[in-house]
């Protein structure tokens, strides 16, 4: 479905990811782990459309999208939620929802699914968006990106900032989504939680692709293990 | 004192919208137009010419309407491409050169060739008497559209997709990309409609007062204090702004003199902005 | 970040420094040169009143556009109340000597200050609200308007619209055109020389770090606000004592000599063509407007035109003034790119 061959993207002159090639097939989970500054956000931002990327190629769903625009690549069905998530403060959680399906009106099924998955945002549903903690606008910013019916759904990071409990929780939503048959990608710090509701991994360091596998295996490889599992 | 009050509200809802128009630029694009009193000017005269030229006077407004929009249209294609390459307070100060630049070509083109033209809407009708004050009719039609227009721009921001996408532009520039609003398209849209609400303040305000070709620096600069006042982003606070300083001035002018009340508007403006730059109700930083 | 930034900072300070001692004399030979040049100007107009008139008025429009300079081009602040801080200095050297019976000198000084205090109280106003540039040039553009409105509305002392005449300095050697050209050409070389020294001092390199980079510059050592407000009282008092010799030669004030429309966009419009930090930018593009305006004068209000046209074509494409550019291409090495403005200059 997703296709991202031989990416390099940066800032000011200078890239932080190099030659990066990855691919997310149909109703898969795949994640991108990596520590801080290994470059995921970059690369993220290359391949969603915030940042043009200096060379290589993306595709979704057998279309170039190589330096598309984010607001074009959303509308082909490729929604992302970034680590700042980027909801409207403004405004209540139901314009933030709302907003997400533009310029479609809003669905009234799938929002049924959302506050379904996220029955809080139920709760708080003409709260605005910028007094409510943290996991509960993590919870926004995914049902904002689910408003859109996408196809493939990017997540980087989604546990910034959020407590183990609440992390947790996300994920146990993630894994609820993929039932559903969602295709995901997601990059994360928190390997273990990723680990569990992958089905394939690759491990991102100082720009590059070092590892990749399904998750079982790089659970049990020996780098991944003492890099990020903690494990001596 | 009820009279100057009136006087007042009737003054301040013409500042709101002439603040409004240029408050919506700023809080979306973090451009201030200096020639924003030109293209009201503009659409006077547009309005002026073509009722000249045999057309009754509520189509020829509508003209001018669309002349106002088709200017702030031609801003966003040509002057301020180059602005909009820059970011934060490089932006706000090229689109303040470039901006001031266009209102020099314009009011010289307009001084030039149309010379102490002004717009005068005469309304017939005979004084109306609203809480016990004689009001012209001239005053009650402006101040009515006035109000219908803030209820439109009431309606279009909360109730419909497209105030809601453009909130979400000025709110989170990145979030709106992110749920597929293009910032450019809404820049370009919310240009337009400041167009238009320059038209709108020309032509309420030649109904009250004639409008010439020489006004459009004072409605620039006066239209900047109050959307200073009532905080760079707000509309609501703009037109909160427009109203109380419209009744300050107001007041302040039947007991003392113009000029005086004119000093202590400033004066007023001066010190809300001192104490607290954000403005009345500010939103952007 | 903050690494970087005292590096920064310190390497201006050295930088600067060593360059102190080596180019005073430069700095007095360029001065002198631009005054010679200018000297000789009512050698070619001296005999047509209007064209003399038209020229002392544009060496006040280059002091103007000095202090201008100063304070925007050095410090960042938007002062968008040139005109009329140099209307405190007329109109209160006017009504000092001729209402209050001060010795013209004195008047002359001490509307000056007034000036300067102006200037420096709103700085200052500014800089203890930490008021981004926007703000500053709305208070300053409140101050242009209040001022210009006092003047209007207090016509029993300032003659209101029609102004007032001024009779100190009547009968000297200010109201001869040819003394009062060089009178005022005085002021101007007294301007670039202050402004001059002022660059290559300690206080000239804190407001060229605290332009390029603020952050920086506080973390080096530099009390941002403080330098603001010298420049500030600086420019004003040039401002000051520019309008106020001015009103001493031309014999008049009223509200148009000290209009925002009529010396603000004006100076904006020097600026433009001059560059905007530049120690003789303002000389060059008061030079430039005032010959292009007086051979443009019969088109009348569509100089106007021009001038709004060379504005957005030099703001947009010439960042740092027309004969700055000029000059840059002539000494530049063909082939290499056209640098930015070292002296990264706002907009």
């Amino acid at each position: 479905m997703l296709e991202v061959e031989g990416v390099s993207a940066g800032y000011r002159g200078s890239d932080v990811v190099r030659d990066v090639s990855f691919h997310v097939d149909e109703g898969e989970t795949v994640m991108i782990i990596g520590s801080n500054g290994a470059g995921k956000t970059t690369l993220f931002r290359a391949v969603c459309g915030l940042l043009p990327p200096s060379s290589g190629e993306v595709r979704f769903l057998g279309e170039d999208i190589t330096g598309l625009p984010a607001q074009k690549v959303v509308r082909r069905g490729l929604a992302f939620v970034p680590a700042e998530r980027h909801l409207f403060p403004q405004m209540t959680v139901e314009e933030n929802l709302m907003l997400g399906a533009y310029p479609e009106k809003p669905d009234p099924d799938t929002l049924e699914t959302v506050l379904e998955l996220f029955p809080r945002l139920g709760e708080r549903f003409r709260q605005l968006a910028g007094t409510m903690s943290g996991g509960e606008q993590q919870m926004l910013a995914v049902g904002r990106a689910l408003m859109s019916q996408p196809r493939l759904l990017v997540l980087d990071e989604p546990t910034t900032g959020l407590a183990p409990i609440v992390a947790r929780n996300a994920y146990a939503a993630l894994e609820r989504l993929r039932e559903q048959g969602l295709t995901i990608l997601v990059a994360e710090q928190q390997v273990p939680l990723a680990l569990a509701v992958s089905d394939r991994g690759y491990v991102l360091e100082n720009g590059a692709i070092g590892l990749a596998g399904t998750s079982a295996e790089l659970a049990s490889d020996p780098r991944v293990r003492s890099a990020y599992l903690g494990v001596v | 004192m009820t009279a100057s009050i009136l006087d007042g509200i009737v003054l301040g809802l013409q500042f709101g919208v002439l603040a409004a128009g240029l408050t919506l630029v700023y809080g979306l694009g973090g451009v201030l137009n200096l020639a924003y009193g030109q293209i009201a000017v503009v659409s006077g005269l547009v309005t002026l010419l073509t009722m000249e030229a045999g057309v009754p006077a509520v189509p020829a407004a509508l003209i001018g309407l669309v002349a106002g929009g088709a200017l702030g249209l031609i801003f966003d294609l040509t002057i301020l491409q180059p602005v909009y390459r820059r970011h934060g307070e490089a932006r706000v100060l090229l689109s303040l050169l470039l901006t001031l630049g266009a209102a020099f070509v314009i009011d010289g083109y307009l001084n030039w060739r149309y010379p102490l033209r002004g717009l005068n809407l005469r309304i017939t009708g005979d004084p109306l008497v609203v809480f016990g004050v004689r009001m012209r009719m001239g005053s009650v039609v402006a101040s009515g559209i006035t109000i219908v227009v803030i209820g439109v721009l009431y309606w279009l921001f909360r109730y419909t997709r497209l105030g809601r996408a453009i909130r979400s532009v000025i709110q989170d520039e990145e979030g709106s990309r992110l749920v597929g609003i293009d910032p450019q398209l809404m820049m370009r849209l919310i240009l337009v409609l400041s167009g238009v609400l320059a038209a709108i303040v020309a032509i309420t305000r030649s109904m009250v007062a004639p409008v010439n070709v020489r006004a459009g620096f004072s409605l620039t600069v006066l239209g900047l204090i109050v959307t200073v006042v009532g905080g760079l982003g707000s509309i609501p606070g703009a037109f909160l702004a427009g109203l109380v300083l419209g009744i300050i001035n107001s007041v302040a002018s039947s007991y003392i003199g113009t000029f005086l009340s004119l000093i202590i508007l400033l004066v007023a403006a001066a010190i809300t902005i001192v104490i607290r730059p954000t403005g009345l109700l500010g939103v952007r930083e | 970040m903050s690494g970087r930034a005292v590096a920064a900072g310190t390497s201006l300070v050295a930088g600067a420094e060593t360059r102190v001692s080596r180019s005073l004399p430069r700095l007095f030979g360029s001065i002198a040169a631009v005054g010679a040049v200018l000297a000789a100007v009512p050698l070619w107009v001296g005999d047509s009143r209007v064209r003399m008139g038209v020229a002392i008025l544009g060496l006040a429009f280059a002091c103007y556009a000095i202090g201008f300079n100063l304070i925007f081009g050095s410090t960042g602040q938007l002062f968008l109340c040139v005109g009329a801080l140099a209307g405190v200095g007329g109109y209160g050297t006017a009504l000092l000597a001729d209402r209050v019976g001060v010795p013209v000198v004195a008047a002359l000084v001490l509307a000056a200050l007034g000036a300067a205090l102006v200037g420096g109280l709103l700085s200052w106003v500014a800089v203890r609200r930490s008021l981004g540039v926007i703000f500053a040039g709305i208070i300053t553009l409140i101050f242009a308007l209040s001022f210009e409105n006092l003047v209007l509305g207090a016509s029993t002392i300032t003659g209101g619209d029609s102004g007032i005449q001024v009779s100190a300095g009547s009968g000297t050697f200010l109201r001869e055109r040819t003394t009062a050209y060089y009178v005022m050409l005085g002021l101007v070389l007294l301007c670039l020389v202050v402004h001059g020294l002022l660059r290559r001092s300690r206080v000239g390199w804190a407001f060229r770090a605290l332009r390029d980079d603020e952050v920086a510059a506080e973390l080096a050592g530099v009390d941002v606000a403080r330098y603001r407000v010298y420049a500030a009282l600086v420019g004003s008092a040039m401002l000051g004592l520019a309008g106020g010799t001015y009103a001493l030669i031309a014999g008049r004030v009223s509200p148009t000599t000290y209009g925002f429309a009529q010396v603000d966009v004006v100076v904006i419009v020097m600026l433009a063509f001059g560059g905007i930090g530049t120690l003789f930018g303002p000389v060059l593009g008061a030079t430039v407007f005032t010959i292009l305006d007086e051979l443009l004068i019969e088109l009348g209000q569509l100089r106007l035109l021009a001038y709004g046209v060379l504005v957005i074509v030099l703001f947009l494409w010439i960042r740092r003034g027309l004969i700055p550019t000029l000059a840059g291409l002539v000494r530049r090495k063909p082939g290499s790119p056209p640098g930015t403005a070292p002296d990264g200059e706002p907009g």
